[in-house]
């Protein structure tokens, strides 16, 4: 039929053959044999174990870095099926701190090769104000258990983006992602010239030297500058990472790009000295901050907001919480010290995993937290509440969280 | 005990129409989703400084205000205010003619226009494309028609015979049949990766209705990418009373006998008089229904004929440029870059990473200039995958090599053919395979296109069928996998129309 039929007749059979497609459906479905219907998919499998909701881990080892005031917590996935990740990335770590329900990223510091052992290495070190740092430090050992989750975050060498080199500047324990970079590099895992420039106070608050000097000798895409602040050591550069140690130790002729993670301090001292090598933006790019510090003193910060507590209703599925938060913490905070748990992950502002609806108050969001924002999300009152602080008594939904 | 009147299960597209529907009708509405984000593929994601669009190229049935199509008019209706922008070209297309000539050819929208200019590079054409556009014409009439409630068959079969005359025909047997030049037809088929199905399978009916709605009414793009469309919705849902609960993931619907009367989730049992699920068939019935609950043999071997041959498996680079589209020499809204013209073996070369050449790359900035911050651009290509194959077995330490390496030949492919260079001008890239599509959407092997919609199982075919898809009291799926297809618009018609019915139901005490 199909080979004689013309467009401008009308054929009996060609109406027939239309009002029959419900038919010939029906006779085909009728005529395969039933099957249980198996509603796995490869695809979806491999996606769901790289990016698991969440890792159940146990200690297998602690590594004390006297000297430097850290410690490495060598982590054995329990089910044998480390998520794999990318050199630069963090798992956050979910805890049960005095009845707070928290998480905090933590930089990987181990090459992705681990994963095939089932194991990752995160690095803590201490802080001044860091209550979930300080508690991990003073309480855990090997044999505990954790939770984590898969790798996040998007800080990580993009062949596609960056420049073949890479100068590192690395505060403290900003060093971690760069440690796990350079494995990567030695491991056969990535391929770039990665020179890290690490500021220190003294020789001894070094953190990874020794493993890094090992690395160094061992892979020449691979080479460390140590940089003291106090000390004046021979072999050693001295003060600060400053445009002219980074101009020493870049390409000359060769493009380059900057990573950089360390505290806030580094951060605002590194930007005066990268805009003056006069890099294109996409050649610079920063590991996240966490929120600014002491946010009553932002210059942004709403002066008339005197007062020191606020209210907040906290709506999540078919629940209400009522809780109460310090005008100088993030919501969040408020939220996981009245033991609810939200999702969060970066805890900068930027990766959206806390996405809430602002239902009534006002709210103050420090601009350098405000990047992750989508332009709709602005416009109608959506939040990330590990970035935003109460101005008011609030009402807020926040969404249900995966984590164990 | 938690009871609504109804619940819709996934804010897709199709879950947000519907949700919005049933608020609109006074139901008492939950609308959960797995995603701590509406919208499914509509939505949005960040890097850097620029906020990505992940999956819509442009969405037909807009259309002017003054001559709103279904979108608008759906949108209007529920009172969703999106601030759209026309795209004013179909697309360009540089590949090969059947014929071996090279082809590089640029299609205006305006049937008009688009007839004028398939003329200018196919002289001679022109009677044949008038002929072929008379008949969209006649398709679209029969469409309204049809989605009239009880209309007078007779009077269908009288009024509208040419229409019923093809309509079990494929798009390249009516091609031929209308005698359309094989230059011209090239041209006319750019368009079959929008469905993912080859010419010589595609239904001649939903090729029409779709190339009649993005070529006569032209495309529209959101101004805030997609996630402004979905956002709009909820807000607008939310107005109408409606609930919304995110990161809150359907793990089986609950059962009275044979009929659904709500669905567990992590926060318990929810009750619900109706449940619409945004949400594929063979997982809904896979694992999604109790065991104590037979499922229909029916769908048994439905989902059996269906054998997971699913429609596109997606495979996107988003691109954020440090120049602007002028700087960069980017003229075209939409570049289709085809090694070949003919469908069926690009549906073949499609199947696997390595004879993967085909990809559309698209500048956000030419419809939408403030997409992007000033001094930059924002850019996408799009390849698909017609087979899981080479996805399935990946090891998860080669994977970004993997996506890297095929991102890579993509856009050398594009700086080769049309001599744009991008490469040095890269601020922030983003790959998406099927993996992350199954991640976000937990659609099956992360195709975004449902069921394909090939001849025994085309949407003409699955919307004659009517009521049969649906064996349960209750539940009904709605979306991609549904009788509508795959595309943004399908899927706000499918959710809103399946809750009209599904009101219906509620209100005349049927259950």
């Amino acid at each position: 039929m199909a080979d004689n039929f013309k467009i401008s007749k009308v054929g009996i059979v060609d109406i027939a053959k239309f009002l029959l497609l419900a038919n010939t459906r029906e006779n085909i479905i009728k005529k395969t044999p039933a099957k249980l219907i198996d509603a796995t998919f490869a695809i979806n499998e491999n996606a769901k174990a790289l990016h698991p909701a969440y890792q159940e881990v146990v200690v297998s080892e602690v590594i004390d870095h006297k000297g430097a005031g850290a410690k490495s917590f060598i982590l054995s996935v329990k089910n044998g099926k480390a998520s794999y990740f990318r050199a630069g990335q963090y798992l956050s770590v979910f805890l049960n701190v005095n009845g707070s329900v928290v998480s905090r990223p933590y930089s990987i510091s181990s090459s992705p090769a681990w994963t095939k052992e089932n194991k990752y290495a995160i690095t803590v070190r201490k802080t001044a104000d860091g209550f979930v740092s300080d508690w991990l430090l003073d309480n855990i050992k090997v044999g505990d258990e954790l939770v984590v989750s898969a790798a996040e975050g998007t800080f990580y060498y993009e062949e596609l983006r960056d420049a073949k080199n890479v100068i590192a500047l690395a505060g403290g324990s900003g060093i971690t992602p760069f440690l796990s970079m350079a494995y990567a590099i030695r491991d056969g895992i990535e391929d770039f010239n990665l020179t890290i420039i690490s500021g220190s106070r003294t020789k001894d608050a070094i953190l990874f030297k020794d493993e890094l000097d090992k690395i160094a000798e061992e892979c020449d895409k691979v080479k460390v500058v140590h940089v003291l602040s106090e000390d004046k050591t021979k072999g050693f550069e001295h003060g600060f990472i400053t445009e002219k140690i980074i101009k020493k130790y870049a390409p000359k002729k060769e493009a380059y790009s900057i990573f950089m993670c360390g505290p806030a301090a580094m951060y605002k001292f590194e930007e005066g000295e990268i805009e003056k090598l006069g890099l294109e933006r996409k050649f610079v790019r920063r590991e996240l901050l966490g929120v600014t510090k002491d946010i009553r003193n932002h210059e942004d910060y709403p002066k008339s907001c005197k007062k020191k507590n606020f209210k907040i209703t906290v709506k999540k599925g078919p629940r209400t919480f009522e809780i109460n938060a310090n005008a100088d913490e993030p919501i969040l905070v408020a939220i996981e010290r009245a033991g609810i748990s939200a999702p969060a992950r970066c805890r900068s502002g930027e990766c959206g995993w806390c996405r809430s609806k602002l239902v009534s108050g006002t709210v103050f969001i420090p601009k350098e937290n405000d990047d992750g924002r989508r332009w709709s999300d602005k416009q109608n009152g959506y939040i990330h509440p590990c970035a935003t602080f109460a101005t008011s008594d609030l009402v807020i939904e926040v969404p249900n969280s995966y984590v164990k | 005990m938690i009871k609504y009147d109804a619940v819709v299960v996934g804010a897709g597209n199709a879950g947000l129409a519907a949700a919005l529907e049933f608020a609109q009708s006074g139901k008492k509405t939950l609308l959960i989703e797995q995603h701590n984000l509406p919208g499914g593929c509509a939505t949005s994601f960040c890097r850097g400084r620029f906020e990505f669009e992940p999956s819509l190229h442009e969405l037909c049935g807009v259309g002017p205000e003054e001559n709103p199509g279904t979108v608008r008019t759906i949108m209007d209706d529920f009172g969703v205010k999106v601030e759209w922008k026309k795209v004013d070209d179909c697309f360009r297309v540089i590949s090969t003619f059947s014929d071996g000539t090279p082809m590089d050819v640029t299609m205006p929208s305006g049937a008009d226009e688009f007839i004028d200019k398939m003329e200018f590079y196919v002289p001679g054409s022109r009677s044949k494309m008038v002929e072929l556009f008379d008949f969209l014409d006649q398709i679209e009439e029969f469409v309204n028609f049809t989605a009239e409630p009880d209309y007078d068959k007779k009077e269908l079969m009288a009024k509208y015979a040419d229409v019923l005359h093809v309509g079990a025909y494929s798009t390249s047997k009516v091609l031929d049949a209308l005698g359309m030049p094989a230059k011209a037809k090239d041209i006319l088929s750019v368009y079959w990766s929008y469905l993912g199905v080859d010419m010589d399978r595609l239904s001649f009916f939903h090729y029409a209705n779709m190339v009649h709605m993005y070529v006569k009414s032209g495309a529209y793009i959101p101004t805030h990418t997609s996630h402004e469309i979905s956002n709009t919705m909820i807000e607008r849902f939310r107005e109408l009373g409606g609930e919304v609960w995110y990161n809150c993931r359907a793990e089986e619907f609950l059962f009275e006998g044979k009929k659904c009367v709500g669905v567990r989730t992590a926060y318990g049992e929810i009750k619900a008089d109706y449940v619409l699920a945004n949400i594929n068939q063979d997982i809904i019935y896979g694992k999604m229904i109790p065991k104590t609950v037979p499922i229909p043999e029916r769908e048994l071997k439905l989902s059996a004929a269906r054998n997971r041959d699913f429609g596109a498996r997606m495979f996107t680079v988003y691109l954020g440029l440090n120049k602007t589209a002028e700087e960069l020499g980017i003229k075209d809204y939409s570049i289709f870059l085809e090694e070949t013209m003919d469908s069926v073996k690009d549906y073949e070369n499609l199947k696997k990473i390595d004879t993967n050449n085909y990809s559309i790359f698209l500048c956000y900035n030419v419809a939408n200039p403030g997409i992007s911050p000033e001094g930059t651009a924002m850019c996408s290509f799009t390849t698909m995958f017609t087979a899981a194959d080479d996805w399935n077995n990946i090891p998860q330490e080669d994977y970004v090599k993997v996506k890297n390496k095929l991102a890579k030949k993509i856009i050398d492919n594009f700086e080769e053919k049309t001599g744009i260079v991008l490469t040095p001008y890269i601020e922030e890239i983003s790959v998406a395979t099927p993996w992350t599509f199954a991640r976000y959407l937990n659609v099956p092997e992360g195709s975004v296109y449902g069921y394909i919609t090939n001849d025994w199982d085309s949407i003409l075919a699955r919307i004659l069928t009517g009521e049969k898809d649906y064996p349960f009291k209750g539940l009904k799926h709605i979306g991609t996998s549904g009788e509508r297809g795959d595309g943004y618009s399908s899927a706000y018609y499918s959710g809103k129309f399946t809750a009209i019915a599904a009101v219906k139901e509620m209100n005349g005490g049927n259950n």
